[in-house]
């Protein structure tokens, strides 16, 4: 091992390189990427068989499909003759997938169905090749991880604390299904993954960069982050760790306080969720959803589900979408409006984001003082009553349980 | 949703376009046994030039609906 | 005089000089004055995908109407927002404009763009094919319809902060 994480990856902060070095980024695809969980997509993106649709895993190309028995398979998109791209539309419904360049056919989990002419190769089935197949695939919640390891944790073991998060999402919709059904913005900045990553529960940026949008809006947003707020940052283990804003929401106590909204707004959705949990009921239509950054590229933001995958050691796409709850079409209006108004390229917040990820970056390439400081809070941390760290809501509790873990993967010796 | 229904003394069949899914297919229900299949485009192609020989194989009874259980082909 | 011009009282040069100044606009960040061009029921629309992905189902890059529009221009105008903050050097080239319908007072109008921006991300080339439907509301015309199909909408965009 050349590089030495233990000294670039300190308690209290972060080695300048570890965002800039092509090498470390290499190293990175190997450990993490194609090795632990990754988040690729969502079941209800191929909801009947035959459907597919094109997914990255970092820099490789992927179609997720549902077979006829309703499994789905996660293939790599290249030929198995030629390593030709298979599949050029980003979805569809094909129970086969055909090579354009030389015709060889494959069903839609992998395996070749034939090729032309097959007297070149001695008559039918003497070849056995099949598009490669992303080794273990597993879902949670309908999210759609990929493994590339042979073996492993589980995925329920990856999740950890973090499924928990997931669920409190899925509990929303009337009939406990999340859909991601809206489709994707593509949003790409010139950025290293990792201060994504790092921003998405980084509570001590919203007052600075969304502040705009927050004073012309009057939203309560910033306030979640304030130093008043009850509201905390939690370190999840495993890399994951979320703001849970759940302190704020409770102490507020109007259901749908969290969505911005009030359950005038949406009559029938409340009633729905009243008469499906009774008391229960109102836990959830005032906690509402979480904001969970799972490790290392699902970032659920109340509305918006994210999906970060990078391209190069300074490049990274930000893929996004607004949460739909199963039979909730009234809230599913407003997820989409509110989303698309806050999200992506264009986002009244997720741009300012982007543009700190792209000074950030370019901020690094002075080399002095090196390091990034994640010391934020570390004086008052505490334990919670399951075991995790605790900060307050704009302490960088969530970026030191990130690194950590990282930094766990990134040392491993039987990493290659 | 347009539904064609190709019937015979034999057979009666609905035919018709699902937009549903991904993308387009066609959408068989069989009238009389109930039973309903979709066949996606590459499916339909390979229908199409399916060599007369195959396609009498399949009309035999016993190759699908009323085999006797056994792979004995 | 064409029939369309007599319908509706816009002609190709009147079609292009609003063209024009709404690009000088957006281009010069001239907030207020852009925004003054918008009608009470304006809709302001870049798909993202498919041109034809339907907005009310699926994301968009942008998809304002009138209020949405007000917040997009008073955040630029807060100076702090920041995707826009140093605001982009950028000027745009309209094209083969064309009156493509005349519908009731609306008159519907497509035209290829093609925008260079700089920032110190890099420079960035945006082409595309806008439609707008122009209204004339007294003396003036109005927009009340701008949808911009960017050719490359269906592969990752850089931030889109600026008026398009």
């Amino acid at each position: 091992m050349t590089v030495q994480y233990s000294e670039l990856i300190q308690p209290e902060r972060v080695h300048g390189s570890l965002y800039t070095d092509p090498s470390i980024f290499a190293e990175e695809l190997d450990r993490i990427w194609y090795r632990t969980w990754v988040c690729v997509g969502h079941a209800s993106e191929v909801a009947r068989p035959g459907d597919y649709v094109r997914k990255k895993v970092a820099a490789q190309d992927v179609i997720m499909t549902r077979s006829t028995d309703g499994e789905i398979s996660l293939l790599l998109n290249r030929c198995a003759h030629r390593g030709n791209l298979v599949c050029e539309d980003e979805r569809g419904n094909s129970g086969s997938f055909r090579c354009p360049y030389h015709g060889w056919t494959y069903r839609n989990t992998g395996e070749m169905l034939g090729y032309p002419y097959n007297q070149g190769y001695g008559g039918k089935g003497k070849l056995s090749l099949g598009l490669g197949r992303v080794p273990r695939v597993d879902t949670y919640q309908g999210f759609v991880f990929a493994s590339f390891a042979a073996d492993g944790p589980s995925l329920k073991e990856h999740l950890g604390a973090a499924a928990g998060e997931l669920d409190r999402l899925a509990r929303l919709s009337p009939e406990g299904e999340v859909e991601l059904t809206a489709g994707w913005l593509k949003h790409r900045a010139k950025a290293n993954w990792k201060l994504l990553v790092e921003n998405e529960t980084d509570g001590y940026h919203p007052q600075f960069v969304h502040g705009s949008v927050f004073s012309v809006t009057g939203s309560h947003i910033g306030n979640l982050y304030s130093d008043k707020s009850t509201a905390v940052t939690r370190d999840l283990g495993g890399g994951h760790s979320e703001n849970d804003l759940r302190p704020e929401f409770r102490r507020m106590g109007t259901p749908m306080t969290w969505f911005g909204t009030s359950e005038a707004k949406v009559p029938e959705y409340v009633a729905k969720m009243r008469e499906l949990h009774g008391k229960q009921a109102e836990e959830i239509l005032i906690e509402g959803a979480p904001h969970v950054m799972v490790f290392p590229n699902l970032f659920v933001a109340e509305i918006s589900v994210f999906m970060i995958q990078p391209t190069a050691v300074d490049e990274t796409v930000q893929n996004v979408t607004a949460v739909q709850l199963k039979g909730a079409p009234e809230m599913n209006r407003r997820l989409l409006s509110q989303c698309v108004g806050s999200v992506g390229p264009a986002g009244m917040l997720l741009a300012d984001d982007s543009e700190m990820y792209e000074r950030n970056q370019r901020g690094m390439a002075a080399r002095m003082p090196e390091w990034l400081d994640i010391r934020r809070g570390v004086g008052r941390e505490r334990v919670d009553e399951n075991g995790f760290r605790v900060g307050a809501a704009n302490d960088e509790t969530g970026m030191r349980g990130f690194w950590s873990h990282y930094r766990s993967l990134m040392e491993r010796e039987d990493a290659r | 949703m347009d539904q064609w229904i190709i019937a015979s003394e034999f057979a009666e069949v609905a035919v018709s376009l699902d937009t549903e899914a991904n993308g387009p297919r066609l959408r068989l229900t069989d009238l009389r046994g109930g039973r309903v299949r979709y066949l996606d485009a590459l499916e339909l192609e390979a229908l199409a030039w399916l060599p007369d020989e195959r396609m009498r194989e399949l009309l035999d009874p016993s190759a699908g609906r009323w085999s006797d259980g056994r792979r004995d082909g | 005089m064409s029939s369309l011009a007599e319908h509706t009282g816009l002609d190709l040069r009147e079609v292009e000089r609003f063209l024009y100044r709404e690009a000088r606009l957006a281009d010069e960040h001239d907030y207020d004055g852009w925004e003054a061009l918008w009608t009470d029921d304006a809709l302001y629309w870049v798909p993202a995908g498919s041109p034809d992905a339907d907005p009310q189902r699926l994301m968009s890059v942008i998809y304002d109407n009138r209020s949405r529009i007000r917040t997009r221009i008073s955040q630029l105008k807060t100076g702090k927002r920041y995707a826009q903050s140093p605001p982009s050097n950028m000027r745009r080239l309209i094209s083969n404009i064309e009156v493509v319908a005349v519908e009731g007072a609306d008159t519907v109008v497509g035209a290829n763009f093609l925008l260079i921006e700089s920032r110190e991300r890099g420079t960035t080339m945006w082409a595309g094919r806008t439609t707008y439907r122009l209204r004339r509301v007294e003396d003036d015309i109005r927009l009340a319809y701008k949808k911009v199909v960017l050719v490359d909408s269906a592969e990752a965009l850089s931030t889109l902060a600026f008026l398009i």
